[in-house]
């Protein structure tokens, strides 16, 4: 925490000085570009890359030997809004679990084999093709430098699309793109995609994508798989991937963020349609949550406002998602915790600095008062196997979304001639 | 900069051609009534988009030292990993061949450390703990020391090459050799005709013979045929604690 700050404070005072000479400028001369964040990392671990809407996305890189991919210091900022301002502390996988639903086997992926070291891959034939294959330490043992973290842009579709007020003008349409980091790693016969994408609308994407090969030696009953060879027999065991994140905001890194949940309930009915009322209830100490219709959650800072004066925030938006109620850690969707440095895995946490905290039951335990919260986000996928699965493995995601909220006043992608449409007619 | 002018550039080229398009389809409206109709998008403008593009920078020379949270450069791995191994530890713990020293399994950098910190993770199978060395790279000196029961961390390979070796030399391994003809159709000629990786196994709940999975140091084999097909072994668990085969089924 003490380099967290001292890097961040050194710099909001570079960004603020910026700004200030900026400022300064506009009355004598253009506005100079503004100077560079100081990297907290060499140039081999940076990525920092400006997608073509004009959105720059920058970020330090490393292998964990269990967890993987992990990435510090993320900062984003636009064309619009040029001051880049930091999202996360880090983000990285926390666990997978993978039981076998024939009750025989289970494994812990992370904790039990690790996604970094010897079992990370090195990038080759079509892994990052049109993207830019980083070379870096695969953090085993006895460390190799090797080509196994894959940088690329990749279109996200439409980002908006709006009729032009003009006639005989076209839409305000922008098509988007998307960051994208992702590293591969051999866990026996499956092979797992960690990614993370940034949007250049600000939203951050981190999905676990499962490949490779089914389990060539888990074949059951009916009841308990698929039947993936010839006739009814091979039944392929179904199974589980359950995954955890941890995520550390330090929104415009000035920490001290505040957990919201919000929920809206029905609340009779009008002349015209049903009422729904939400409503938020504050999250000021450690717990475990799981998702009801319409339930969301957001991390908030605590100081950091955009120019409306709304405080920033990221959402957690999470989709498809099965929970293993076989296990008091798989159950919830989320938890949030108070950060300790020695709390890294969700479960299997084996540290002998701090041995009572192995999972995050141990963590929530004391419901300690939050000031500087972590996220950790469990995403499942009951995997019935099917025929088409067999071979190799066609992908398949599990994952969520964060997306800001009022972390800018309008849309990082909003064009110049949007300018005035911010809030109700008027500007009010 | 360059490549939004280009997109800016494109964009105005790209509608001059729907104005130039729709000048044409006027010109020749009647004509084009008559075509048998010519589906839309062949008139429709062709917006080749730029292909997105990152930088694509060459690596630099190998570093001695990170910055911040850098991983440890392989320089940095070798001093720390030499100041970590204390004589103290060397002289007290047990490696997996039950030799002096303990077990080395991983190193990673301290985030948020004050300088270059690394944990270094060894095993000393003489007691069965977990040990985490904290090493000031900079400064050359431990400053932390810590150990624990009942908490494992994944496999070294010379750990999983010794569980195999384990196996082979147990009754169980002529069942192994039995398998590995079974699927190759080859006789058995040899453990290096196996690439074997392992997960670390931690007795459940209705464990019986493997209940001391977890205080003991134990693995579960993934193995395959070198170039070929898995070989199923989930069933067997090697205690290297106690450097014993057992078969789970």
């Amino acid at each position: 925490m003490t380099r967290t700050m001292r890097v961040n404070n050194r710099y909001r005072y570079l960004a603020g000085a910026a700004t200030a000479a900026i400022l300064l400028s506009l009355s004598v001369a253009p506005a100079t570009a503004q100077a560079a964040p100081e990297a907290p990392c060499n140039a081999d671990s940076l990525v920092k890359e400006t997608l073509p809407n004009g959105t720059t996305w920058q970020m330090c890189w490393r292998i964990h030997k269990l967890a993987g991919l992990v990435l510090d210091k993320v900062f984003v900022s636009s064309t619009r809004y040029p001051e880049p301002v930091q999202v996360l502390d880090s983000i990285a996988l926390a666990q997978l679990n993978v039981p076998y639903d024939s009750g025989a086997v289970e494994y812990n992926d992370l904790t039990d084999f690790g996604f970094g070291g010897d079992d990370l891959q090195t990038l080759g034939g079509d892994d990052c093709k049109g993207g830019s294959a980083r070379v870096g330490s695969d953090n085993a043992p006895e460390p190799q430098r090797r080509s196994v973290l894959c940088v690329s842009a990749e279109p996200s579709g439409l980002a908006y699309r709006l009729q032009s007020p003009e006639e005989n003008k076209p839409p305000i349409a922008k098509q988007g793109h998307d960051l994208v980091l992702r590293t591969i790693s051999k866990v026996g016969w499956y092979e797992y995609i960690t990614e993370y994408r940034f949007a250049d609308n600000g939203r951050i994407t981190a999905r676990l994508g499962a490949t490779g090969d089914l389990s060539p030696g888990d074949f059951v009953t009916p009841d308990k798989g698929w039947p993936i060879g010839k006739g009814a027999q091979s039944y392929s065991t179904n199974h589980y991937h359950s995954a955890f994140w941890r995520v550390d905001f330090n929104i415009a890194g000035a920490g001290k963020e505040k957990v919201e949940q919000y929920d809206t309930k029905r609340a009779g009915s009008g002349s015209g349609s049903a009422i729904f009322k939400t409503a938020k209830t504050d999250i000021p100490k450690e717990g475990s949550f799981t998702k009801v219709n319409r339930r969301w959650w957001r991390v908030v800072s605590s100081t950091s406002k955009n120019k409306d004066q709304h405080l920033r925030s990221y959402e957690l938006d999470t989709g498809a998602n099965d929970a293993y109620e076989a296990h008091p850690e798989t159950t919830p969707d989320v938890t949030f915790t108070q950060q300790h440095p020695c709390e890294l895995f969700a479960t299997g946490n084996a540290d002998p600095q701090c041995t009572n905290r192995k999972t995050i039951l141990d963590y929530t335990r004391d419901k300690e008062t939050m000031t500087d919260p972590i996220m950790w986000v469990r995403v499942g996928f009951h995997h019935i196997p099917r025929d088409e699965d067999q071979s190799p493995m066609p992908v398949h995601w599990q994952g969520f979304d964060l997306t800001p909220r009022d972390f800018t006043e309008m849309g990082t992608l909003t064009p110049p001639e949007r300018d005035g449409n911010n809030g109700g007619p008027g500007g009010q | 900069m360059d490549r939004k002018k280009r997109a800016t550039r494109k964009r105005w080229l790209a509608w001059s051609a729907v104005a130039a398009t729709a000048v044409l389809s006027a010109a020749f409206g009647i004509a084009s009534l008559d075509a048998f109709a010519e589906p839309t998008p062949s008139t429709a403008p062709k917006v080749a988009a730029d292909p997105p593009e990152v930088s694509n920078p060459s690596p630099g020379p190998e570093r001695a030292t990170g910055v911040g949270d850098d991983p440890l450069t392989v320089q940095e791995v070798d001093k720390a990993r030499a100041i970590a191994l204390t004589p103290e530890l060397v002289d007290s713990a047990k490696d997996v061949t039950g030799k002096k020293g303990p077990e080395y399994l991983s190193s990673e950098i301290v985030e948020g450390g004050k300088g270059r910190d690394a944990a270094f993770y060894f095993y000393d199978y003489n007691s069965d703990e977990l040990v985490k060395q904290i090493v000031d790279v900079t400064g050359g000196k431990v400053t932390g020391s810590f150990r624990a029961k009942d908490m494992q961390l994944p496999a070294s390979d010379r750990e999983v090459a010794e569980a195999l070796d384990l196996v082979l030399a147990d009754p169980v391994g002529a069942d192994v050799q039995k398998l590995y003809t079974e699927v190759t159709g080859q006789p058995w000629s040899g453990k290096d005709k196996l690439k074997v990786e392992a997960h670390v196994y931690n007795a459940r709940p209705a464990d019986t013979a493997t209940s001391q999975c977890g205080q003991h140091r134990c693995l579960q084999l993934v193995a395959r045929v070198t170039d070929g097909p898995f070989v199923d072994l989930n069933d067997i668990i090697i205690d290297l604690s106690g450097r014993t085969v057992v078969r789970v089924k």
